[in-house]
């Protein structure tokens, strides 16, 4: 059986999205007949130092990440400064990513994929794909139903990367979703945001934290 | 003007640093007040996600290190300049990690620029961005460009604007001539 490692990015760790939606590519994986991953948090010390290692042994590496300020987190960046032994090895294994962004538009993913893509090259490694996916930090809110959907596409993303050694592009196309704003979608949100009718979440989380009033602080000048 | 550098450089008295002193000399003889962060001397713990600086103490990262510095020093110049050598194809981990966590400078409302999701600002003005970086025999064209997107994007997200990208196979004194220029 084909061995996968799975390395969870988030700084969030183990209760990030991030990790909700690798979970599903894993399960895809072993309902597919891989073996059970050996999955790994980067935001702990031990598991970091593992993942370094366990790069030079693994058949197929998965390598997850919320979208931080337009590329991928500081964490991740360490980790992949520390994989620079292995470029240009003959036996690296295949790797695939998954970048997700509170964003709802895939959009804002892409040049972090571009980048995945050249990294995958210069390591000399097979390439799987990268899962791009918008509006990861409203899972939470999402009906049961939406994200019944995702779950079983994200399963076929793992069941893909099991049978193909690559994602399934129309499911990358499908969990990707919204990939820009339509000029009227562009239009109503502009509305919507001036109106203040969508920072629904932010004002919540506001007032639960009695950080209302200080909202629009501007402390540094 | 007020320019600050942040120097993504992890090690001291490389080519590289001493590039980014000379450039941060040359403007300073020229009557620009420059500062130097160096990245490397600053506690800075990471950005984890927690959304603290905007919904608990706004424009404030709730953890107790250097990031405030950072900001401050940002947010208060005209022309923040991202200095960094190549490492894996981007700039380092190091100066990533002070960028995670300038998120405080925005707000995490909502509004639509160019028909895209960005975020509103937090301040009235915003200063320009700069990109220098350091390429190693390992950097391709395609590289810098990547390097290059990504940040811009981020300039983006910032309110800023990527002005220039300088990579230090070019005369410092031409590169501190043209980072005057821009602001």
């Amino acid at each position: 059986m084909s061995s996968l490692l799975l390395l969870n990015g988030s700084p969030r760790g183990e209760r990030s999205n991030s990790m909700k939606m690798l979970s599903r590519v894993a399960e895809g994986w072993v309902q597919a007949g891989g073996a059970e991953p050996e999955v790994l948090h980067l935001t702990k010390k031990a598991d970091s130092l593992r993942a370094i290692e366990a790069f030079g042994t693994a058949d197929t590496v998965m390598l997850g990440m919320p979208l931080y300020t337009d590329s991928m987190p500081a964490l991740v960046k360490t980790y992949i400064e520390a994989l620079a032994p292995y470029v240009g090895r003959d036996d690296n294994p295949r790797i695939g990513f998954l970048v997700q962004s509170g964003f709802s538009e895939a959009l804002h993913s892409r040049p972090l994929e571009r980048y995945l893509t050249k990294l995958a090259a210069r390591l000399g490694c097979e390439y799987a794909g990268t899962i791009v996916r918008g509006g990861g930090e409203a899972l939470q809110a999402m009906p049961d139903e939406a994200s019944k959907r995702l779950w079983e596409r994200l399963r076929g993303l793992g069941e893909s990367l099991a049978r193909e050694g690559r994602f399934d592009v129309e499911l990358l196309t499908q969990v990707a979703g919204l990939e820009r704003l339509s000029p009227w979608g562009a239009r109503w949100m502009s509305l919507a945001s001036n109106l203040r009718l969508i920072d629904f979440y932010w004002n919540g989380q506001l007032k639960k934290n009695g950080a209302w009033d200080t909202r629009f602080a501007a402390p540094y000048v | 003007m007020n320019v600050v550098i942040l120097n993504g450089e992890p090690i001291t008295g490389s080519v590289f640093d001493t590039y980014i002193h000379d450039i941060a000399e040359r403007m300073s003889a020229s009557g620009h007040e420059v500062r130097v962060l160096e990245l490397r001397d600053l506690d800075i713990k990471g950005c984890s996600g927690c959304w603290g600086c905007w919904v608990k103490t706004p424009g404030e990262c709730v953890k107790r290190d250097d990031t405030e510095q950072i900001c401050r020093a940002v947010i208060n110049s005209d022309l923040y300049v991202l200095a960094s050598p190549m490492v894996m194809g981007f700039t380092t981990a190091l100066l990533k990690r002070a960028a995670d966590q300038i998120i405080p400078l925005v707000h995490p409302y909502i509004v639509i620029e160019g028909g895209e999701m960005h975020h509103l600002p937090r301040y009235k003005r915003y200063p320009k961005m700069g990109l220098l970086l350091g390429a190693d025999a390992d950097t391709d064209a395609e590289d810098l460009a990547l390097t290059e997107q990504m940040w811009s994007r981020m300039a983006r997200n910032l309110k800023s604007q990527l002005v220039l990208t300088a990579v230090t196979n070019r005369p410092t004194e031409e590169v501190a001539r043209e980072l005057a220029t821009v602001a």
